[in-house]
């Protein structure tokens, strides 16, 4: 296969060999079981980040105390919230459209684990965490991104409730404005990588920019092309919802937007979901800029943990210190700004590539 | 060293005979207040006499309408003065029918007579002719009577029907041949509401296009509980709950002030001190918590900002906790002064107040740096929520949204009470006439508290110790004399604070009118947000920094 790192071995026939698990049906149980660990990484990674990281973070930013109740550093609130979460009474509207009332909370945090299945998460020990990698990896793991939308708006249509639908009107509106730049700033990378596959792309990065004084800076693409990165960085935030963006749920407007009407587990799934979106950007992030799992002395899986959790402090430090713009201004900056911006690098990344290559 | 006091000369200034001669014949007779020449006209003739003492003597402000019954009329109130002078006033008594109490409206002279009148109509029971909406405000539609009049009830429990609670929307409420806007209820339980205030949106697309506030879920008869106890002890706990926002000070010298000028009462220096300073104490509570609330509203979130304030916030309550011994409910003025002398030892309570005042101008800039130099902040906030000046007056818009509105007008200096005009401070006036201005007013007019503040500590720090008299003598009841009426105003945390009492000869007032600045700065919301975005409407609410407690009193 073109692109692999030399003698890269997927999850799944990782585990396959380590377990000596064989044939059809042993590989079966070998990609079952590697998608099991992936998903679950990333949904303890939730765990931690909603009732208890996103608190202390929140706190440190704003000068307060919070959890440090329960267990060492207030810890043990992870059990407890979820306890909690889970145990509260299940309130449907009387006039819900269901399925899709039901559907729309499993749809947004099943989009953003679809989207973990292609992003490469780096060598831990002796597997490499990464469960596959087809040539369109990137085009895919945009096309999953974008089904959040969808799960938002089937939410706010389904409640039946007027604040819900004009949440997930402004989903739609927000993310059809920013998908665009988004992806047209992707492709400026694509460029440079010559290929969709995430592993190729991470392999391109691996090379040596420049050497400073023994120190050697990777080709990152942040580095490569920072103005792509910080484009790449606004139109990511507008597509996950974050602050300044997080007009979909703006809670002082519209009190919490598509889901207004949504309580006890349903809740908790577009919550886990919201946050694996925020992690599936920080992935997409990690991957397409910052040369994926790489990283010197600690192994590559932990540095990319690390990325990703970079991106989310990212998200709360913005959260903590920027208004929320406009419905209007958001699109204004979508259509008018980002969209030109992110073709005219396109373009410029085109020539250059083309003239120097 | 003292306040500059506004150039008052251009103002013409009528002799209460002048006014007669303007007035002259709708006058039928002379109805004088304590603080105001009072002239009755017919009820039919309310408009003219307003009209022509609007236009042709300069009142333009109507601060408030008054309604109350008597044993043979009913009788309409308006107290007018001019922004420009708020010196000058004069009252317009307005008697009606007691069988059949019709009055004509004052709304197409001033907008503000909208929501007094309904609460005229709504408490008292006169009606308005020619008033374009005259429906119960505080009471839900069902109430059976008018609470205020005499022949009221008061024993006979009313049930609010389920009626009141049905929901309006639950048959299909489309309207026929497709309509393009949407009716849409934000509050009574929304996240920016600041309290229980219902608006009524009728929205197309985001945008607003008509929106009406609905009020009265935070009514406790306030009024009514004032005019059954008395003068002397039992009304100064009621005003804490008015504006209950760390307000309480501010809003006990609006009572103090009406009594004592009422009764007579000299207070003495060192309790105007020391009022001043308190006062202006709350007044910076009060700016912070609407300072970290805007922010709130405009950032969506519990932010940084909302925390920074409320810390600050809480600096000043420590202090005010020294001081009159509670965090909320003060209760610490009293005719004729205030209850007790600064903590003791005096010069812990002096360095923790010069601390806090040190560190202000550091947590100042750090708002600046925050909020108002935020780009995204001044795109939310320029030039949304637009209240022209004209339109802010014919509202009766007081305190930081008229002076936001280039209004320049604040009762300290305009009309000026306690140790203000001794003192040197500025009045902050902002031309932008948007959000954006009304914030900028009121974290400007903080820095002008902690001047007078600092100047208070200064005079209290060297004030003599046997001259540090806290209380005038006072008689232990009060028993003005019979029809005494007075109107009095300070300015509140929120604008215009004003008192009505009308006295019967005994130890209780017959009637206790508030005039409150969050009702009439309410009222301009619709104006405000008509034709903008609801992120922008739910700023300007936020803009306006409404206490429903003092909204519904």
């Amino acid at each position: 296969m073109p692109g692999l790192l030399q003698g890269e071995v997927l999850l799944p026939e990782g585990l396959a060999n380590l377990l000596g698990l064989g044939g059809p049906l042993g590989e079966a149980i070998a990609t079952l079981l590697a998608a099991f660990i992936v998903g679950n990484i990333m949904l303890a990674m939730t765990g931690v980040a909603g009732p208890w990281a996103k608190r202390k973070i929140t706190a440190a930013f704003t000068d307060r105390y919070a959890v440090d109740r329960i267990g060492p550093f207030g810890l043990l609130t992870i059990v407890t919230d979820s306890v909690r979460l889970l145990s509260k009474e299940l309130i449907i509207p009387t006039n819900a459209d269901r399925p899709s009332y039901d559907i729309a909370p499993v749809i947004l945090p099943a989009s953003a684990l679809l989207g973990f299945a292609v992003i490469p998460m780096g060598e831990l020990g002796p597997l490499n965490i990464h469960l596959a990698d087809p040539e369109a990896g990137l085009a895919l793991v945009f096309a999953f991104a974008s089904i959040a939308s969808v799960s938002l708006v089937m939410g706010g249509y389904a409640s039946n409730n007027k604040y819900s639908l004009m949440g997930g009107l402004r989903a739609v509106a927000q993310n059809i404005a920013y998908e665009i730049p988004l992806i047209v700033t992707a492709m400026s990378v694509v460029i440079f990588a010559g290929s969709l596959q995430m592993s190729t792309i991470v392999a391109e990065q691996s090379a040596t920019l420049i050497s400073l004084g023994g120190f050697s800076i990777p080709a990152w693409y942040a580095f490569v092309n920072p103005f792509a990165f910080v484009l790449f960085l606004a139109a990511n935030m507008a597509e996950i919802g974050r602050n300044p963006f997080d007009i979909p749920e703006a809670p002082t407007e519209i009190v919490g937007g598509y889901q207004t009407e949504y309580s006890s587990v349903y809740f908790v799934l577009f919550y886990l979901g919201e946050f694996l979106h925020v992690f599936l950007g920080g992935a997409i992030m990690a991957t397409v800029f910052l040369g994926g799992p790489a990283g010197p002395v600690l192994p590559g899986f932990v540095w990319f943990v690390i990325k990703i959790w970079a991106f989310f402090l990212f998200t709360q430090w913005a959260r903590s210190a920027l208004p929320r713009v406009r419905i209007d201004q958001l699109i204004e900056i979508g259509w008018k700004g980002m969209l030109v911006l992110s073709f005219a690098n396109l373009v410029l990344t085109a020539i250059i590539v083309g003239v120097i290559a | 060293m003292s306040i500059e006091l506004p150039d008052t000369t251009d103002v013409a200034e009528q002799s209460p005979e002048e006014l007669a001669e303007l007035l002259d014949e709708l006058v039928i007779g002379r109805d004088d207040h304590l603080n105001a020449p009072g002239f009755v006209i017919k009820p039919d003739t309310v408009v003219d006499a307003l009209s022509r003492l609007r236009d042709q003597a300069g009142f333009d402000h109507l601060s408030c309408v008054t309604a109350q019954e008597y044993e043979d009329r009913y009788e309409s109130i308006y107290h007018l003065t001019k922004f420009a002078d708020r010196t000058q006033e004069v009252s317009v008594v307005v008697p009606a029918d007691k069988e059949n109490p019709v009055s004509q409206s004052a709304n197409e002279v001033f907008r503000t007579a909208d929501w007094h009148e309904r609460e005229a109509y709504d408490l008292v029971g006169i009606e308005y002719e020619g008033h374009p909406d005259l429906r119960r405000i505080l009471l839900p539609d069902t109430w059976q009577g008018h609470p205020l009049g005499l022949e009221y009830d008061q024993d006979q429990p009313q049930v609010v029907s389920l009626r009141e609670h049905a929901n309006p929307l639950l048959e299909d409420q489309k309207a026929p041949g497709g309509s393009e806007t949407m009716f849409i209820n934000i509050g009574p339980h929304h996240p920016a509401t600041h309290g229980v205030l219902h608006v009524k949106a009728v929205l197309d697309g985001e945008q607003v296009v008509d929106l009406e506030p609905d009020i009265g879920y935070l009514h406790r008869c306030e009024e009514q509980m004032c005019q059954s106890s008395t003068y002397r002890y039992q009304i100064m706990p009621y005003p804490d709950r008015w504006d209950y926002i760390s307000a309480g000070l501010l809003n006990e010298w609006a009572y103090a002030r009406a009594a004592e000028d009422m009764a007579d009462i000299d207070v003495p220096e060192y309790a105007q001190v020391i009022r001043t300073m308190g006062a202006e104490l709350c007044r910076m509570a009060a700016h912070f918590l609407a300072l970290g609330t805007f922010a709130l509203d405009i950032y969506g979130d519990f932010t940084a900002i909302f925390m920074y304030s409320i810390r600050d916030r809480e600096k000043v309550q420590n202090i005010l906790e020294e001081l009159t011994g509670q965090r909320l409910m003060f209760n610490y003025f009293r005719l004729g002064g205030v209850v007790w002398d600064l903590p003791e030892p005096r010069e812990e309570f002096f360095e923790m107040t010069r601390d806090f005042l040190d560190e202000l101008p550091t947590a100042v800039q750090e708002y600046h740096d925050m909020i108002t130099s935020n780009e995204i902040l001044q795109m939310r906030t320029i030039d949304t929520g637009v209240l022209p000046k004209e339109v802010a007056k014919s509202y009766g818009a007081t305190g930081p949204v008229a002076r936001g509105s280039g209004i320049d007008y604040d009762l300290r200096r305009d009309d000026p009470y306690g140790y203000y005009e001794n003192l040197d401070w500025d009045v902050v006036v902002e031309d932008g006439c948007d959000n954006y201005s009304r914030l900028l007013v009121r974290m400007r007019e903080v820095e002008q508290s902690a001047r007078i503040v600092e100047q208070c500590i200064d005079l209290l720090e060297d004030w003599p110790e046997d001259e540090r008299n806290i209380q005038a003598n006072v008689p232990r009841t009060i028993k003005p004399d019979d029809d005494t009426e007075i109107y009095r105003a300070v300015e509140g945390a929120k604008g215009e604070l004003g008192i009505y009492m009308r006295a019967d000869g005994t130890e209780k007032p017959a009637r206790f009118k508030i005039r409150s600045p969050c009702f009439s700065n309410l009222q301009t919301l619709p104006e405000m947000s008509n034709g903008e975005y609801v992120p922008d409407a739910i700023a300007s609410l936020g803009s306006l920094d409404i206490v429903l407690g003092e909204v519904d009193r």
